[in-house]
């Protein structure tokens, strides 16, 4: 069957300018893809609504769910929308991200260090100070901690998008408590049950050892001489959204999820209440904002956290994972000096690049962008989840007339940036055809004694026909994220079992199973027995 | 383990068993209300208003009619006393613990919860009665329980778990004797007591372990000291007791332990001594009160003195 006379496919084009994900041009699948979209034709669209109520009523279920806002104010819990149409990466591909991915993270650990320590970067006049004092995020009360081996970032996931031309771009940092890890976990793991068939012509990379990869991480930088560290998650609670995320982790890792009522410091050491009286923590991996961490140093009105937490941690007792203070990498004002960062501090050339961004604060650019207003992405620099940001091309005269009014009025608080075409994918409508929708990617990365990424990350993507906005938050989905174990068509093998079958169990030739198995290869004949 | 899992769980134990035996009582009583009384002697009563005042929720209930107890009793969202509630409460710990308690009894809790809210609920109870509702919920709890048994390491977390429910199903039991024999009342005390096992699907092991007819004295006396059946006060006891000794890293110095293990002696003894005649609710009443204490002893030492049923403040940040 070739892909042209598939019904699923049927009026799929890419749209130009967008490049997209699977398909070429000319509307062909491209050469990694050509297996996935024969087996998508096998599946048919009917097959893959009903593969779409399956996955809802088993993410109901478990409980994998996210909490909308509906129209009239209480939440809803809704599934997780997860496309099943999975987003392929070649191994060339990954390898590429992955070392850009890796320059990157080690300039923005170099950087958070230099800001609470010597201030290279200011001296040498790259970064202006008074740019970085500015940031809600930068925390006073750290200055000139240096957690064990010199790591701030431990983890972290960078929103990646690619442009017309197919080359990566990097849309934003994430620093402080990137999430969403788990949906990588759950929709591998959801792909498999539901769609299997889809799987059967490549080798995937796995992905479910990242919660060991965190784990080892966080013992690798725990203050514990003598015992095992014990390693905590720490959740604002169940109430936030990213709670069922914060629980899989914790689970998967085999730790407790603390919350911050289950948190003591005495004497400038962490512990948490157990049913056996107090317990000593060694490393925290947090889920929640600087601000909110300790009263004492943070915002004084935080119910969520850890008197005493912050002089635990200038006293080396506990490692903080992400460090205290790492907001202010990944700030979007920033943001703009990163490729500087990596060419300073590594002395290397970025492997990938910015979006074209301009930092309202001089004149002459503010000048120039809010001529071209209609034609650019405006965003507040602290915010996250796509909170704030107009796009340009789609806002209305009044939007724009707002916003103009809003730079004027605190230019620091905002950047602009050039459109990027955001590539597309193609996605399952809700009649089961294919759709061309636009994604990006947050890879996460774990920063421990070394860095690890795993294969892929997270693909989000914009269910609404020719939106930009990809957060959850918004209306966004999520796709699987394939990376293929080689990008050559020769290594796609078929499935096939490991080569030699395992032994019989030798030595064990009475009783049970194996003593009746050995008796019928003895039955089988005298070869049958020698290879046993 | 965590004080706050420890206690999350002590109080998914209790809510789970306090939907079970919410839904045993209400079949109960709704097949011996439609029937009327029994002529010759009227013996125990327990009707809607009773229940309602045993889960506690006996404030207005002179002024409802059948259909509006039987509404706050099974499926209303609002009333506390609710089957519904107690899923509901027992999903939210349920959510809190899930990465303690396994995925299938998550799985099991969360299905149970939401298709109990689901639009063709309300229909379960008009033509049929409660009893689709009530066998719903208690299969659904029994598949938790056995879930439990079959996935759950049996660990601390195990222990807490059990150690709430069995709370719960002693302290309902004392409640509901408590309601049938007030003090001062002959006839109830010297009259059958079918409603009492009924209530709590206990007739046929009443019938397999005691000979003498379903009369209120001993039915009190089998629900009180019967340690073979599972729910009596004594066998609530017991495993409760096992419960906390098996969790505790030196149940010789824990207070809830030794109080367990004293009230325990004191129900045996009792059984032995207490005379034929002696008042029930009198004997209920100083048992409940020794199970509050035991239940203070048990946020202290292991909950870092949480409170019942209060949770720590969580803002959506």
């Amino acid at each position: 069957m070739t892909p042209e006379s598939a019904p699923i496919t049927e009026g799929y084009a890419p749209r130009a300018p967008f490049r997209d994900e699977l398909f070429a041009e000319d509307g062909t699948p491209r050469p990694p893809a050509r297996a996935l979209v024969e087996a998508l034709a096998r599946l048919g669209p009917e097959g893959l609504v009903a593969a779409g109520r399956r996955r809802d009523a088993i993410f109901l279920q478990q409980g994998i769910t996210f909490e909308t806002i509906g129209e009239e104010g209480p939440t809803r819990e809704r599934p997780f929308p997860l496309d099943l149409v999975p987003r392929i990466l070649t191994g060339a591909e990954w390898r590429t991200l992955k070392q850009g991915l890796a320059q990157r993270i080690r300039a923005l650990n170099h950087f958070v260090d230099d800001v609470y320590h010597g201030r290279e970067i200011v001296r040498e006049g790259i970064v202006p100070w008074p740019l970085i004092a500015g940031r809600s995020h930068f925390a006073r009360a750290v200055h000139g901690i240096r957690p064990p081996g010199g790591v701030y970032c431990h983890v972290a996931g960078c929103d990646l998008v690619r442009d017309a031309d197919g080359t990566w771009r990097v849309l934003e940092d994430n620093v402080r408590t990137p999430s969403g890890v788990s949906y990588v976990l759950e929709n591998r793991g959801a792909m498999a049950r539901l769609v299997p068939d889809l799987f059967s012509a490549y080798r995937v990379r796995p992905v479910d050892h990242y919660p060991q990869l965190l784990l080892a991480a966080l013992r690798s930088v725990a203050p514990s001489a003598d015992s095992e560290a014990t390693v905590v998650v720490w959740t604002p609670g169940p109430a936030n959204s990213a709670y069922v995320e914060h629980a899989v982790l914790a689970r998967q890792m085999g730790v407790e999820l603390v919350e911050a009522s289950d948190l003591v410091v005495r004497d400038e050491v962490l512990y948490m209440r157990t049913t056996a009286g107090l317990k000593r923590v060694h490393a925290v991996y947090r889920r929640l904002d600087d601000d909110f961490v300790d009263p004492l140093e943070f915002r004084p009105d935080s119910l969520l956290g850890v008197p005493g937490l912050v002089r635990a941690y200038r006293a080396g007792t506990v490692a903080i994972a992400n460090a205290f203070g790492t907001g202010v990498a990944d700030d979007k004002a920033v943001y703009h000096y990163v490729p500087e960062m990596i060419r300073y501090y590594l002395g290397e050339e970025p492997l990938l690049q910015n979006v074209a961004t301009y930092l309202l604060g001089d004149p002459e650019v503010r000048e120039h962008v809010l001529g071209r207003l209609g034609e650019l992405v405006v965003k507040p620099t602290g915010e996250s989840g796509g909170k704030g940001v107009t796009i340009g091309p789609s806002a209305s005269e009044e939007e724009l007339e707002r916003i103009a009014r809003r730079i004027e009025a605190e230019p620091e608080r905002w950047i602009a940036q050039e459109v990027v075409h955001l590539s597309t994918a193609p996605t399952a409508t809700h009649d089961g055809r294919l759709a061309p929708r636009h994604v990006d990617l947050r890879p996460f990365a774990v920063f421990g004694e070394r860095i690890d990424i795993v294969p892929g990350g997270l693909t989000r993507v914009a269910l609404r026909d020719g939106s930009m906005i990809v957060n959850s938050s918004q209306g966004g989905g999520s796709k699987d994220t394939w990376v293929l174990e080689d990008g050559e068509p020769d290594d796609r093998a078929e499935a096939r079992l490991p080569d030699p079958l395992p032994p019989a169990l030798p030595d064990l030739r009475y009783g049970g199973w194996s003593g009746q198995a050995q008796q019928q290869q003895q039955a089988a004949g005298p070869d049958a027995a020698a290879e046993a | 383990m965590l004080s706050r899992i420890a206690h999350e769980l002590y109080w998914l134990g209790r809510n789970l068993t306090r939907a079970e035996i919410t839904s045993r009582v209400v079949d109960g009583v709704f097949q011996v209300e439609l029937q009327g009384a029994t002529e010759a002697s009227p013996g125990v009563v327990l009707g809607w208003g009773e229940l309602l005042a045993m889960l506690g929720d006996g404030g207005d209930a002179g002024a409802m009619d059948r259909a509006e107890a039987l509404e706050r009793l099974t499926l209303d969202p609002q009333a506390p006393t609710s089957m519904r509630a107690s899923v509901e409460r027992a999903r939210e710990g349920a959510r809190t613990v899930r990465d303690v308690i396994s995925a299938d009894m998550w799985e099991a809790i969360n299905t149970t919860a939401l298709s109990l809210r689901g639009d063709d609920t309300p229909a379960w109870l008009a033509p049929a009665g409660p009893y689709l509702a009530c066998q719903y919920v208690k299969e659904r709890v029994a598949l938790v329980w056995g879930l439990s048994d079959r996935t759950m390491l049996r660990d601390e977390a195990k222990a807490f778990l059990d150690a709430g429910s069995y709370m719960e199903a002693a302290d309902l039991v004392l409640r509901m004797l408590r309601i049938a024999f007030p003090p001062g009342d002959d006839a109830a005390a010297s009259g059958q007591a079918l409603a009492l096992l009924q209530a709590v699907g206990g007739f046929q092991a009443y019938r397999r372990a005691v000979p003498a007819p379903p009369n209120a004295r001993p039915v009190a006396r089998f629900l009180l000291f019967e340690r073979a059946y599972p729910d009596s006060v004594a066998a609530c006891v017991d495993s409760v007791h096992d419960a906390l000794d098996g969790a505790d890293t030196s149940p010789r110095n824990s207070e809830p332990v030794l109080r367990l293990s004293r009230l325990a002696a004191d129900l045996d003894f009792q059984r032995r001594t207490l005379p034929d005649a002696a008042e029930i609710g009198a004997t209920c009443e100083a048992v409940q009160q020794e199970l509050a204490r035991v239940d203070q002893d048990i946020a202290e030492r292991y909950f870092a003195g949480a409170q019942a049923g209060r949770r720590t403040t969580v803002v959506e940040i």
